[in-house]
């Protein structure tokens, strides 16, 4: 028979079945039954099963032993440290835990051929189930010569430990062939330095069957050891099937961490993203400003450091006044006037003071004061000169700049610290779209780093700024280490509601065509692409508004790795 | 290799298209108040009372089966125990047989039924747990 009529055989024989199940579903009212999609041919034979607590997948080892995957149902957990008992056909089997929350069985029933019913009863913890499930042995696991294509005798072959080990046996022979066929060094024609040690004293190389003897036993091992690693749990690879959907069988599904969640219908406001920044809570925050043009001198222990905590009214540096020289000369001369009035005065006081009694008393004081006020202008003089002005913290935080250097002379009103504290930030935020925020009902922000934080609204500006109306929020708890200027992206909630499943975010992923898709978990390994209508709900859910039915099971964790399957 | 991943992508595009493939496989009320679900080719309905199970059958077409020369056992997890009941013809569609149980919300079991020249298939019922 050539091949062209053997294809088009086929194609009559799938077109008689779809025309048979077409039948069959007009015979069923509106649906029938095995109607499940196949895992690819060149998966192990698979049996799966599940009720509403737990899902199971029973999966043909190589070496006829059967592989027990145990999932809590809606959220595709591993259930390790469950209790299973099996039956097939009625028999009983005992089942073993392999590793985590895998089970293994090696039921005799599978010599043969043909559908085995299998039974399961699962004890994890409270929880109790029974589970059945329909097993098709194949002519291939049941060790019964039938036709097949080329790819499956290899598999086959591949599954046969005999086949390893003889490969194993050959490839050791080849190696030592080759080890023994292979051209000897030649002695070195320069004499080697004699090394220290006498063992090495037998220079050149080791003699061969010495070095075969280590070799050989380390080949055996690794000979001995490939049937058994061939032998351990079926790994099928996951692939794309031809509808569309992903087949990802149960151990790769552990690695990846697939998780899921059965889709509620839920209401949930209407929510608009916006960006925004970090900013300091200015009630909370300060900074610190030159009172005067100067020359910065540290406090006594230096500076305080950046991210140094001050308190409000904490001496974080002095101002010492910088005169020019002629201001300075003016001052000096206004000292020495004052210091000959000083000098004038107390003369004058001393002689008033030894003629008491003939001399009014009130002359006495007022000499007396004249003197006092001399001194206190002398003084206040003389601090304008040498004298120096403390920089006090405007608030109590921790310094986020520090521009302050020893020695440096600056004007006044120049910014030399800022202190923010850490527990109380705002986010300052744009909507270009005023009517979209015309009432808020909520919000929350997620850094560019995705930390989510929760907000109140605190006002918004009535000016607008570049086109844009700027908005006012309040961090609820701030995050330790969330710094001024970060970039944000806020979630703003309106009172308008709208109906949908509420997933998290990392659930929708872009499909290579570029719309948005999540992936429906119908069957224990089997995922369906759903494009979907999305809206932004907060900084970690979305609301999927169309695209999917409730009582869907969606896949949460791993979306994306699901998505690159090819 | 390649021709044969093309008809098989024929074949399951095929599939899809049948219509009325995505019917309801859910469990469901039956006539005689206990729950119907889809056993084999057939379905069948499990109504528990007491320490009493009877299953009705129905072909695919919910038309009554004839009972004679079935034979079905079913294992009945209730309250924490697994007990086997053996159910025999006891009516023109039904199959009974009592055990050593109490049927109780949560009760699960799952029958398998042998008709007459087929080979034994399996279901699962909840008939405790419908609203």
């Amino acid at each position: 028979m050539t091949s062209r009529s053997l294809r088009a055989l086929t194609y009559v024989g799938l077109l008689l079945g779809a025309l048979l199940l077409f039948r069959q579903a007009l015979a069923h009212e509106g649906h029938s039954h095995g109607d499940e999609p196949p895992p690819p041919a060149a998966a192990a034979p698979r049996a799966e099963a599940h009720s509403d607590l737990f899902e199971l997948v029973a999966v043909l080892g190589t070496d006829a032993r059967l592989w027990i995957y145990l999932d809590r149902h809606a959220s595709n957990e591993p259930i390790d440290g469950a209790t299973l008992a099996m039956s097939v056909d009625g028999q009983e089997v005992a089942v073993e835990r392999a590793g985590e929350a895998v089970y293994v069985a090696s039921p005799p029933a599978f010599a043969t051929p043909g559908p085995r019913n299998l039974l399961f009863t699962i004890t994890a913890g409270e929880e109790m189930d029974l589970l059945p499930a329909t097993l098709e042995v194949p002519a291939v696991a049941a060790g019964v010569a039938a036709p097949h294509g080329i790819a499956e005798d290899a598999a086959a072959l591949l599954r046969n430990p005999l086949v390893w080990g003889f490969a194993g046996v050959s490839l050791l022979l080849g190696l030592l062939l080759g080890r023994l066929a292979s051209p000897r060094r030649l002695p070195a024609l320069v004499e080697e330095e004699p090394a220290p040690a006498p063992a090495a004293a037998k220079h050149g190389p080791t003699p061969l069957p010495k070095r075969a003897a280590a070799l050989v036993p380390a080949l055996l091992l690794v000979g001995l050891l490939l049937p058994t690693a061939a032998s351990a749990q079926p790994m099928d690879a996951p692939r794309r099937q031809p509808d569309g959907s992903v087949f990802v069988p149960k151990p790769t599904q552990r690695l990846l961490g697939v998780r899921t969640v059965m889709a509620e219908r839920a209401e949930a406001p209407v929510a608009v993203q916006i960006v925004g920044q970090v900013i300091a809570d200015p009630n909370a925050s300060g900074r610190v400003q030159s009172p005067q043009a100067g020359r910065i001198e540290p406090p006594e222990g230096g500076f305080p450091t950046l991210g140094s905590r001050v308190e409000r009214g904490q001496v974080l540096a002095w101002i010492i006044p910088v005169l020019a020289a002629q201001e300075r000369s003016g001052v000096q001369a206004s000292l020495a006037e004052l210091d000959a009035q000083i000098a004038i005065a107390q003369a004058r006081v001393q002689r008033l003071s030894g003629l008491a009694g003939s001399v009014s008393a009130r002359e006495i004081s007022e000499a007396r004061a004249e003197l006092d006020g001399l001194r206190q202008r002398r003084a206040a003089v003389e601090s304008g000169l040498n004298g120096r002005e403390a920089v006090r913290a405007s608030a109590s935080g921790v310094l986020s700049v520090v521009n302050a250097v020893a020695g440096q002379i600056v004007d006044a009103r120049e910014p030399l610290f800022e202190v923010v504290d850490p527990a109380r930030l705002w986010i300052e935020a744009v909507a270009f779209d005023a009517a979209l925020v015309a009432e808020i009902a909520g919000a929350s922000a997620v850094t560019t780093g995705g930390q989510p934080l929760a907000l109140s609204f605190i006002g918004r500006g009535l000016a607008l700024r570049q086109q844009a109306v700027p908005l006012q929020f309040r961090i609820e708890q701030v995050p330790p280490g969330l710094s001024v200027g970060t970039p944000v992206t806020v979630t703003v909630q309106t009172p308008r509601r709208a109906g949908g499943i509420v997933l998290p975010s990392e659930a929708v992923v872009r499909s290579p065509e570029g719309s948005q898709i999540v992936f429906e978990m119908p069957g224990a390994e089997r995922f369906v692409p759903r494009p979907v209508r999305v809206q932004p709900l907060d900084g970690r859910t979305v609301l999927v508004t169309a695209g999917l039915d409730r009582g869907a099971r969606v896949v949460t964790q791993a979306a994306g790795l699901i998505a690159q399957v090819r | 290799m390649m021709t044969t991943r093309r008809t098989l992508g024929i074949g399951l595009a095929a599939l899809a298209l049948t219509p009325g493939v995505a019917g309801a496989h859910e469990p469901r009320r039956g006539p005689n108040g206990g729950q119907k679900v889809d056993i084999g080719q057939n379905h069948g309905e499990l109504v528990a009372q007491g320490g009493t199970l009877r299953l009705f059958l129905f072909d695919g077409a919910d038309r009554p089966l004839p009972a004679a020369g079935a034979s079905a056992q079913a294992v009945v997890l209730a309250g924490g125990r697994q007990a086997t009941v053996a159910l025999t013809p006891a009516g023109a569609n039904v199959l009974a047989g009592s055990g050593d149980f109490t049927a109780a919300r949560g009760m699960r079991a799952v029958v398998t039924l042998t008709l007459p020249n087929q080979r034994p298939v399996q279901a699962r019922f909840t008939p405790m747990d419908q609203d």
